[in-house]
């Protein structure tokens, strides 16, 4: 329930109460994102380039494989997110209460060790030996975290990482879409004999459809920025993995091996495009959000 | 006597009933749902059982023992001491995090309150592209600015200093938009009204009529922002990192720092890569069990105050 627009009163005290974000919004938000931009367009010696730093890094041959790794990773995460999350919430939406509820609990837990934590967490996972998972490792024939990581484990190594720590809150954001159907809705398919998985899969499913293209969306939005994981596992991995695995990677390599902050920036910039169409997508093409 | 024959009926009705297929899906249906649960439950829960019973394991323990044994309480002592011995910064490093993501949700919320309140409750020229660009900043991944501020601050002369962190933590667009909606109803609408209509400056119906309703929207801000910037990698890495300004870094760097200490030359194929850490295996375990609890802490401690919201799946 939105109020209409006459509930408002005009008046300049609004500016009084929005100002302050104002400012740090521009200053954190705006500024960084118009100042990284003027840097992509321009020299070292500040002369206007053009596109040239954008097809110069991707020229460069590092770029293009760094967005090729992160699509193969962000593939994986997606339909992960989806089948698991998606399956497991509508499983416990028929359980009751106070089971389901303990049940999120355990899945939202491992949010707390996001970032760097979950990334030492998960090489002590991945190394056979000490690993509560050995007897799945020796099982896929890995001898040593190395074989873990080599090759075409590492995107899936990165989204089993991803997928430990953020499926969790999904879950909840899944699982209040859910709870919001309303009860007649249900009762109406009993009545018609739907059993329990023509409900969850033809009625359920389209009901909450908006929150799921909302989970895919921003979850691709966050999968392109790809950090922690790509740059720890190449510290730890004494630099075997490329430290330019992913574009973010590759961009803070060339800003700060290399100094070369104009292609630095034109990476970000091509990023932070990503990034505004997919917040744009939602805002403007789904109903997610109320604009009054 | 009686309850003997009815178990008897009982018992002579189920059998007699006859056997179809179709009978078992329900519960082979059930079995399946139980099996995928208790699946799922497992996967989260293992990394942290283990994390919690590493941290009472010596390295004999770690090495020789299954890998979900308990050792002893004592040990977590021992194991605490050459923690602390090993990563001597982890104070500095626990205090810096506080420092930043304290900060930062306080500003989040001195500032992101009463945006809301502004945007939900006045008309003022530019609302509507301002909640539109709030829209936006909150749906934009949060690693997406962070090289652009580095480049920021390095012209700014900013990087290395604690506000290069502090400030962009304290931008949540998210609770100006969780603020604004929660202040977006008629009845803070009506609420607000009746204030003024008694004689409240627009100052005052804010401050003793609406803020005091809106504790819930203050408590979600301060969470999902204190775990965001807690757990935040990529930020301090760009601005302290590269520099070496290791009084600077947060937890969140300390744990980097575990792997690069442990780095040495390099050379031979990925396949043989054996992990090596600063410390031994269940003194990391326990830095990482010490890096997460401010955070359950503040879930804990907040929950007291959230009524609704992302995190009632959880607890309700």
């Amino acid at each position: 329930m939105t109020a209409s627009a006459g509930v408002r009163s005009r008046s300049r005290a609004g500016y009084l109460f929005v100002g302050g974000y104002v400012a740090l919004l521009v200053l954190v938000g705006i500024w960084p994102a118009v100042y990284a931009f003027d840097l992509a367009v321009t020299s070292f010696g500040g002369a206007f380039t053009g596109l040239a730093n954008f097809v110069d890094t991707f020229r460069a041959g590092q770029l293009v494989p760094a967005f090729v790794h992160i699509a193969v990773f962000t593939a994986i995460w997606l339909t992960t997110l989806v089948v698991v999350v998606v399956g497991l919430c509508l499983v416990t939406h028929t359980l009751s209460r106070r089971l389901g509820a303990a049940f999120r609990f355990v899945c939202y837990l491992p949010a707390a060790f996001a970032g760097s934590a979950s990334v030492l967490l998960w090489l002590f996972m991945l190394q056979p030996g000490p690993s509560p998972w050995d007897f799945v490792l020796r099982a896929l024939g890995r001898q040593t975290l190395g074989d873990s990581l080599a090759g075409g484990n590492l995107p899936v190594a990165f989204a089993l990482i991803a997928f430990w720590c953020g499926a969790g809150g999904w879950i909840l954001v899944i699982h209040g879409a859910l709870a919001n159907i309303p009860n007649e809705v249900l009762e109406a398919a009993a009545l018609d004999r739907a059993g329990p998985i023509k409900t969850a899969l033809w009625i359920k499913v389209p009901l909450i459809k908006r929150w799921i293209v909302y989970m895919l969306i921003v979850t691709f939005a966050a999968g392109t920025q790809l950090f922690a994981e790509p740059q720890l596992v190449s510290e730890a991995s004494k630099g075997m993995v490329d430290a330019t695995w992913s574009p973010n990677t590759l961009a803070t390599f060339l800003a700060f091996q290399h100094d070369n902050f104009n292609e630095a920036a034109a990476i970000s910039v091509d990023l932070l495009v990503v990034a505004v169409v997919c917040a744009a997508a939602l805002v403007f093409r789904t109903r997610l959000f109320s604009v009054d | 006597m009686r309850s003997f024959d009815i178990s008897i009926t009982l018992n002579i009705s189920v059998r007699s009933r006859p056997w179809s297929p179709r009978r078992l899906v329900p519960g082979l249906r059930q079995l399946i749902a139980w099996c995928l649960l208790a699946a799922a439950g497992v996967f989260f829960a293992l990394p942290v059982v283990w994390l919690l019973l590493e941290t009472t394991r010596t390295q004999a323990d770690a090495v020789d023992g299954s890998a979900l044994g308990f050792g002893s309480l004592g040990q977590v002592h021992l194991n605490w001491d050459v923690l602390t011995q090993t990563a001597g910064e982890l104070g500095t490093w626990v205090g810096n995090s506080a420092l930043y993501s304290g900060s930062g949700a306080l500003i989040a919320v001195a500032l992101g309150i009463p945006a809301g309140y502004g945007l939900a409750t006045f008309d003022f020229v530019g609302r509507r592209p301002l909640l539109i660009a709030t829209m936006l900043a909150m749906l934009i991944p949060s690693n997406a600015l962070v090289l652009p501020l580095a480049l920021e601050a390095h012209a700014l002369h900013l990087l290395t200093s604690p506000l290069a962190v502090i400030l962009p933590y304290g931008l949540f667009p998210f609770g100006v938009y969780i603020a604004y909606l929660y202040f977006n109803t008629p009845r803070i609408h009506g609420l607000v009204a009746a204030a003024r209509s008694d004689g409240c400056s627009e100052w005052q119906a804010f401050r003793y009529v609406a803020l005091p309703l809106s504790v819930p929207a203050v408590a979600i801000v301060v969470v999902l922002d204190f775990i965001a910037s807690w757990t935040n990698y990529f930020l301090p890495w760009a601005m302290y990192w590269s520099y070496d300004v290791t009084g600077r870094f947060p937890v969140a760097l300390g744990i980097a720092e575990q792997l690069a200490a442990g780095t040495t030359g390099g050379g031979y194929p990925l396949r043989n890569l054996e992990l090596q850490t600063a410390a031994p295996l269940s003194v990391e375990a326990l830095l990482i069990l010490v890096s997460c609890v401010p955070v359950v802490a503040v879930v804990v401690i907040a929950q007291r105050w959230i009524g609704s919201g992302r995190l009632q799946g959880v607890f309700v």
